[in-house]
């Protein structure tokens, strides 16, 4: 189902949290909200669950509004961190509980829990008690109770936050694999952008209560629209320079570095001061802008190395490199950029 | 330990010190069952003579059966009226946006402080006027009513550990507020309830002054009332005797405590009245 | 064993089986503000019917002369002869009191007709009404003098039976209201001044009234003096010596020696708190009493049993005070040790290699940490000292002589339960409204003490 926050906003007192902000989510897509702790991701999705009442603003859920609807009477499908499985309740329990409060007879509860077990794979462990039960399994009950009642949206409130790296990485999976199964339209609240970029078909980034840039994964990485959206997205992180337009070229001068302005910005008028982000796979062996510094920084991670290159004037680069032996730390090398690929952003973080 | 010093001084000093205590409840137990002779402390028989009193009604007293059937009445009625006031108003001074909520905490932690015994006279009155004088339920709905206050906020301690989420998931489930509390929250301070009921339990089960004043006599007495009648009573003097119901009283305490005493020992603590 | 069919069988999208969910029956109870009003309202009845009523009735009562006399629920007015005594004494209408207080006999229609109906002659009724209608005597012997004097002449039973009919005294006479009183007495005295009646009223009505008499009391009375200083000495005392002293030094003695003797010291220490009271004041009685055990040991020694607990006001101040403190003192030792408790290991630790003695320990690292434990201790304790009652009313009742009467016991010997048995309500509420008052502003303080603002968290649901 389409859910279209139109101009909503919530204050809490007099803290403005968000104001007037507007997003949709299509129909069965799968849509992270980015952004760091404080950002207003977690109220935006109090607000679409109906756990806050919004300040300004509606809430559609298809073509119906839902802005003063209570809860209960929204169907939303929630994951929260912590999974909140009721602890006195078995798993069978837990999953059918939702429908029981909807009065379904016993054998449609029993029918409906269990194909909805089957969905998550936790078939064996109907019997048991959630403190019986492992991070992945407790998310894995979580997620089928979520969606038994077959809500309308599916909200998953970092719900990988809590496990450990190599079960993060199995529901990251198995998360997107139900929901596309399901096709139902779920909404992704995380602060970690691998998590947004792997699992959801678009991903709209917050700061500070408002959305700063919607798009594909792939097209908010290629295009990030502001400084704040290139430097969250990317592991490692973006770097940026401060540097000064100067006949067509940017300069940084106490660096004794010259680049091209890229064919993506507009070249802005001479002495504008402007910043320079790189990507750390920009910046290697191959490319059209030399740039010298000493290496002060090599983390080995298998396939890649990873490091960083101290320019004249202290700033750091990043630079991610195939595996090689002829660097070593503290070397003074000259590596290149690819200045096509190269973000230009003015002084306040807007992309040139 | 804490410093390298010999600690069995400071046990020496406090054994002496507890001494007095551990006698008058060692022989709380050895005067039950024993004889001794006359200014002597030492037993010189066995007997369970002193123990008649459960068989014979003495004249001019309840049995003692009724008094304690009376005693568990009071004991608890109060312990589950006190947990079912409680266990609601605690929901709503941890959970629910009710409008001068802080007020009504506010009031509980004066009320829980404030001493209620000194109401006594005016809910004499009361009781005498309403008709509820020298009966159970009055003294019932008296004694709930004093230690509700630390019920409430006792409760509300409980219900503040609950995860929030754990409502917001029941409230997403489609389940009202009314059923999250019932079917969600409540389960998960069984615990806390059980305490608490038996913590009240225990006030009623000792409280004297209360149905002494309220219910004095007739079909309403309770334990702790005729014993002190017992013991007042001048032409009846049998030191023994009053330690045999005393001790019969005490079981059900001794009981509990054995098996309860560290949850008993933090609600104590916790800032009980007395 | 579903599951392993479950397993079997492969998961299907189950895309198709989508459909429109059930609908939601929401219960009556959804806002916050209903569900919360409903599920405070026990809690909000006992709190006024015990707390808020019995604290205005208590203000009510104090300004009452309500009594065992009066009554409680109001009265009637009754000409007796004390009634008449304050009329003459107060008043001064001696007058009046004498004629209310004389036999009085009056022919009148009434009488006569009461006479018709109890089948009296005709013809004495014919004689009385023609000779002596209207006529008042103030003596029997004259007015039945003058019924023998009659042209029928009854006989000497009958002759009572009439005199009787018209007598007319208020003497011990009951009223149910005021205007049946006044009409009684303008049948005997038609010209009663409206002062008159108002006296009358007021001195013959057996209910209780309006008064600030017992404030008067409690402000000019000596007893008041002494039993202030009696709670001001025994709330002191037990608070210094036990609550906090002797819990502190419980608590940090428990500190310093193993976990398992640690934790019988503190079970003992327990012991008389779980006590039901009337037990644990016995053991004392069985301890103190004359033929107790400290007596039966010092008789050995040729000292004379005695009841040591009442023989002198020092000794029974002395057993009051233990037999409170050590109540009192668990309270504390459960508080001081978990704060002691809560001190990390690692501050002893330095403090040892500093070199520090025991007592420095305590004085530079324990004590400090205690401050606010022995605040909230002193407060509710303070509180709940003031009024105590239970172990004092059990183990010396006051005795001997009143030398440990405390305020709430006073309050209980005054208004509900004395050896006089006339129960002051009226001046046992006014005793008791001090109470209440002292309690107020100090629950008042102890909430300002232990800032509740921070416990009221904002709930996080707005439903």
């Amino acid at each position: 189902m389409r859910i279209l926050l139109d101009k909503f906003s919530k204050s809490f007192g007099d803290v403005r949290v968000i104001e007037d902000m507007t997003l949709e989510i299509k129909d069965g897509e799968m849509l992270a909200l980015l952004g760091p702790s404080g950002c207003g991701k977690s109220t935006t999705l109090f607000a679409i669950s109906g756990i806050h009442k919004v300040t300004g603003g509606r809430i559609l859920f298809g073509d119906r509004d839902m802005t003063g609807v209570p809860s209960q009477e929204r169907n939303v499908g929630v994951v929260f961190q912590s999974y909140a499985l009721y602890p006195h309740m078995t798993v069978a329990d837990n999953i059918a509980f939702p429908l029981r409060i909807r009065k379904l007879p016993e054998a449609e509860v029993k029918r409906q829990m269990e194909e909805m077990a089957n969905l998550v794979h936790i078939e064996a462990l109907l019997n048991r008690r959630p403190a019986e039960l492992s991070g992945g399994q407790q998310q894995r009950v979580a997620l089928a109770r979520a969606l038994v009642r077959r809500p309308n949206v599916l909200l998953l409130d970092e719900p990988l936050a809590n496990l450990d790296a190599k079960l993060r990485l199995e529901m990251r999976s198995e998360i997107r694999r139900i929901q596309l199964e399901t096709g139902i339209t779920a909404i992704l609240v995380t602060h970690d952008q691998v998590e947004a970029m792997s699992m959801c078909d678009r991903i709209a980034i917050m700061n500070a209560g408002q959305i700063i840039q919607i798009a594909t994964p792939q097209e908010m990485y290629r295009n990030p629209r502001t400084a704040f959206v290139a430097g969250f997205l990317g592991s490692p992180p973006i770097a940026f320079i401060d540097a000064v337009a100067n006949n067509g070229m940017l300069t940084v001068e106490d660096a004794d570095i010259r680049l091209p302005v890229p064919p993506n910005a507009e070249t802005p008028p001479d002495g504008t001061p402007v910043i320079v982000g790189i990507r750390p796979e920009n910046l290697g062996r191959d490319g059209d802008a030399p740039v010298r510094g000493r290496v002060s920084f090599v983390e080995t991670q298998g396939r890649e190395n990873l490091y960083d290159l101290t320019l004249a004037n202290g700033r750091v680069l990043r630079s991610i490199q195939r595996v090689s032996d002829d660097v070593s730390l503290n070397d003074e090398v000259e590596w290149r950029v690819r200045s096509d690929q190269l973000f230009l952003f003015s002084q306040n973080g807007e992309r040139l | 330990m804490i410093g390298h010093l010999r600690t069995w001084p400071i046990v020496l000093a406090l054994s002496i010190l507890s001494a007095p205590l551990v006698l008058m409840y060692a022989y709380l137990f050895i005067d039950t069952v024993t004889n001794s002779p006359p200014r002597s402390f030492i037993p010189n028989e066995f007997t369970l003579e002193h123990w008649s009193f459960l068989w014979e009604t003495r004249p001019g007293r309840p049995s003692i059966w009724r008094v304690t059937l009376n005693s568990l009445l009071f004991a608890t009625s109060t312990s589950a009226l006190v947990i079912v006031v409680s266990s609601m108003a605690g929901y709503v001074l941890s959970r629910l946006n009710v409008p001068g909520r802080a007020y009504f905490l506010a009031g509980v932690m004066v009320l829980h402080a404030f001493p209620a015994i000194t109401l006594i006279v005016a809910i004499f009155l009361v009781l005498q006027v309403v008709g509820l004088y020298n009966t159970l339920i009055g003294v019932i709905l008296v004694k709930a009513a004093i230690d509700m206050p630390l019920g409430i906020w006792l409760m509300k301690g409980f219900y503040d550990t609950v995860p929030w989420e754990i409502e917001m998931a029941g409230i997403q489930d489609g389940a009202s507020r009314f059923t999250v509390w019932r079917k969600l929250v409540l389960p998960q301070v069984k615990p806390g309830i059980f305490a608490l009921g038996l913590f009240a339990f225990l006030l009623g089960w000792g409280e004297f002054i209360l149905p002494q004043v309220l219910a004095p006599s007739g079909n309403a007495q309770v334990l702790s009332v005729y014993l002190a009648g017992l013991i007042a009573d001048d032409n009846n003097f049998d030191m023994n005797l009053f330690k045999s119901v005393g001790l019969f009283y005490m079981m059900p305490v001794l009981i509990l405590f054995f098996f309860f005493q560290n949850r008993l020992m933090n609600i104590y603590g916790g800032g009980s009245k007395g | 064993m579903n599951a392993s069919r479950n397993i079997a069988e492969p998961a299907r999208a189950p895309v198709g089986a989508w459909a429109a969910p059930a609908r939601v029956r929401l219960g009556w109870l959804n806002s916050s503000k209903g569900l919360g009003i409903l599920l405070l309202m026990p809690a909000l009845v006992l709190v006024v019917l015990f707390f808020l009523m019995p604290v205005v009735l208590t203000g009510v009562f104090a300004f009452t002369n309500m009594s065992t006399a009066t009554g409680i629920t109001g009265g009637a007015y009754q000409i007796s002869p004390g009634a008449l005594r304050v009329l003459t004494d107060r008043h001064g209408m001696g007058d009046l009191a004498e004629r209310l207080g004389q036999p009085t006999y009056v022919v009148d229609d009434r009488g006569l007709a009461a006479l018709e109906e109890m089948g009296i002659d005709p013809g004495i009724i014919a004689g009385l009404r023609r000779q002596y209608s209207g006529e008042t005597y103030s003596s029997r012997r004259e007015f039945e003098r003058d019924i023998r004097n009659l042209p029928v002449r009854p006989d000497t039973r009958t002759v009572k039976r009439i005199s009787e009919v018209f007598s007319r005294s208020l003497g011990n006479a009951r009223f149910r209201s005021s205007t049946a009183l006044i009409a009684a007495a303008d049948a005997i005295d038609p010209d009663l001044t409206e002062e008159e009646k108002e006296a009358l009223t007021a001195t013959t009505y057996t209910g209780w009234t309006w008064t600030n008499d017992n404030f008067r009391r409690l402000a000019t009375s000596r007893d008041t003096t002494r039993v202030f200083f009696n709670t001001l000495f025994f709330v002191a005392m037990t608070l210094t010596l036990f609550n906090v002293g002797y819990a502190m030094l419980l608590a940090i003695t428990t500190h310093y020696i193993p976990e398992r003797p640690a934790g019988i010291f503190r079970i003992i220490w327990f012991l008389p708190r779980i006590s039901p009271v009337v037990i644990y004041v016995l053991l004392w009685k069985w301890l103190a009493w004359d033929t107790g055990f400290i007596s039966a040991v010092l008789s050995n020694f040729g000292v004379r049993p005695r009841n040591w607990m009442l023989d002198t006001a020092a000794n029974a101040w002395f057993f009051v005070i233990l037999i409170n403190g050590f109540v009192g003192a668990s309270m504390g030792m459960v508080i001081f040790a978990s704060a002691i408790k809560a001190i990390p290991e690692s501050l002893f630790h330095a403090a040892s290699v500093d070199g520090a003695y025991r007592w420095q320990q305590i004085r530079h690292i324990i004590l400090p940490q205690l401050k606010w434990p022995i605040l909230f201790v002193t407060c509710y304790q303070t509180l709940s000292l003031l009024t105590s009652i239970d172990q004092t009313l059990l183990a010396t009742d006051g005795g001997p002589g009143g030398a440990t009467e405390i305020w709430s016991l006073w309050v209980y010997h005054t208004a509900l339960n004395n050896y006089a048995g006339n129960l002051q309500y009226g001046l046992g509420a006014a005793m008791a409204l001090v109470l209440v008052v002292i309690g107020i502003v100090l629950s008042l303080i102890y909430l300002r003490l232990f800032n509740y603002n921070a416990l009221v968290a904002k709930p996080r649901i707005e439903l």
